[in-house]
């Protein structure tokens, strides 16, 4: 029972992050607001890649991930196709483990 | 065709879209039910967990708390963890707009770093929709909450999910839909130093701040670019 409170809870902290903004800024906004806004899906979608992709173990390293993550981007960049940037990505990563990079 | 036929095939398309997603969701979600089952969850907690919280990062480090910590640290932390969502939600905002309170409540519920990702890019390409972002988020769901559950009630019998670089789904779909937003070379340098300022980030500070302080950053750069842009042009 306990610990259905503290699921309850973490949901309602949660749940608190992802309806705020999207329930304020529901109508009119300033120019400059939105226009800032325009740029914050680049800025989020790039920082969830680097660190992943260069640092997988915390350590800037060039390893596996990175490359992996490099093919992944000119497949990305080339097809704009989610499903083969994923298989390209995983393609590279898992050639270079079988041969033991 | 009718408004619900026409969402219904949006919700289609959008739980598509979370398919290429699959393995990398189901790789984590194995891996948090065998945490959970460690740290003296039954599955049915575990499956409770997921589908109550539904906060991937956030249960994962809930669990390394559980016996350690009481319950105010253990909230506190996944405030802490999903601040990001804030700024997520405030980009996708300008895009739901005109739909009803309840249709916006209901995407909030669910809505992921994957969903989110997968939808806004959608709407970028001039393909998105609210039908779309439900789909996303329900399909990363159902996956997310089965996965979990199956981890759980098999424990430690399967290999480590890690072993075969399934966390590298995330950030390689990341990329795929990262590039609809680069449109130009003003973009692709919001993309390069919030990328920069994230590996700082994630090397100096706890959690997940490194997104925040990224996304912050990185589309804060854009907007004064853009206006040095426009000043040298006019001058």
């Amino acid at each position: 029972m306990e610990k259905i409170l503290i699921f309850l809870g973490m949901a309602l902290v949660t749940y608190f992050t992802r309806c705020t903004m999207i329930a304020l800024l529901g109508r009119e906004m300033p120019p400059l607001l939105r226009r800032w806004l325009r740029y914050v899906p680049a800025a989020v979608l790039a920082a969830l890649v680097a660190p992943a992709a260069l640092a997988p173990r915390g350590q800037l390293e060039l390893g596996v991930q990175a490359w992996a993550a490099l093919v992944g981007a000119v497949i990305a960049w080339r097809t704009r196709n989610v499903l083969w940037t994923i298989l390209g990505g995983m393609a590279v990563f898992w050639i270079l483990r079988v041969i033991g990079l | 065709m009718t408004r619900e036929a026409e969402t219904v095939r949006e919700f289609r398309r959008g739980l598509l879209a979370a398919l290429p997603l699959a393995p990398g969701v189901i790789a984590f979600g194995l891996l948090y039910g065998m945490m959970a089952r460690q740290v003296g969850f039954t599955s049915w907690d575990a499956l409770a967990m997921s589908f109550i919280v539904h906060a991937g990062s956030a249960q994962f480090i809930a669990l390394g708390m559980w016996n350690v910590t009481g319950a105010a640290p253990i909230i506190l932390t996944t405030l802490v963890v999903n601040l990001r969502h804030l700024l997520m939600g405030a980009s996708v905002a300008p895009y739901l707009r005109g739909l009803s309170p309840l249709w916006k409540a209901s995407l909030a519920l669910w809505m992921s770093d994957e969903s989110y990702a997968l939808s806004i890019a959608a709407y970028e390409r001039g393909e998105g929709s609210h039908g779309y972002f439900l789909g996303a988020n329900v399909g990363v769901g159902l996956t997310w909450w089965a996965s979990g559950w199956v981890g759980a009630v098999l424990g430690t019998a399967i290999p480590d999910p890690t072993r075969y670089g399934l966390e590298l789904v995330f950030p390689l779909a990341f990329l795929g839909l990262l590039m609809a937003f680069l449109k130009d070379r003003l973009h692709l340098a919001v993309a390069g130093f919030a990328g920069l300022l994230a590996l700082l980030g994630a090397h100096f500070l706890p959690g997940k701040w490194y997104v925040i302080v990224a996304g912050l950053a990185g589309s804060s750069a854009g907007l004064l670019l853009e206006e040095v842009k426009r000043r040298w042009k006019k001058s």
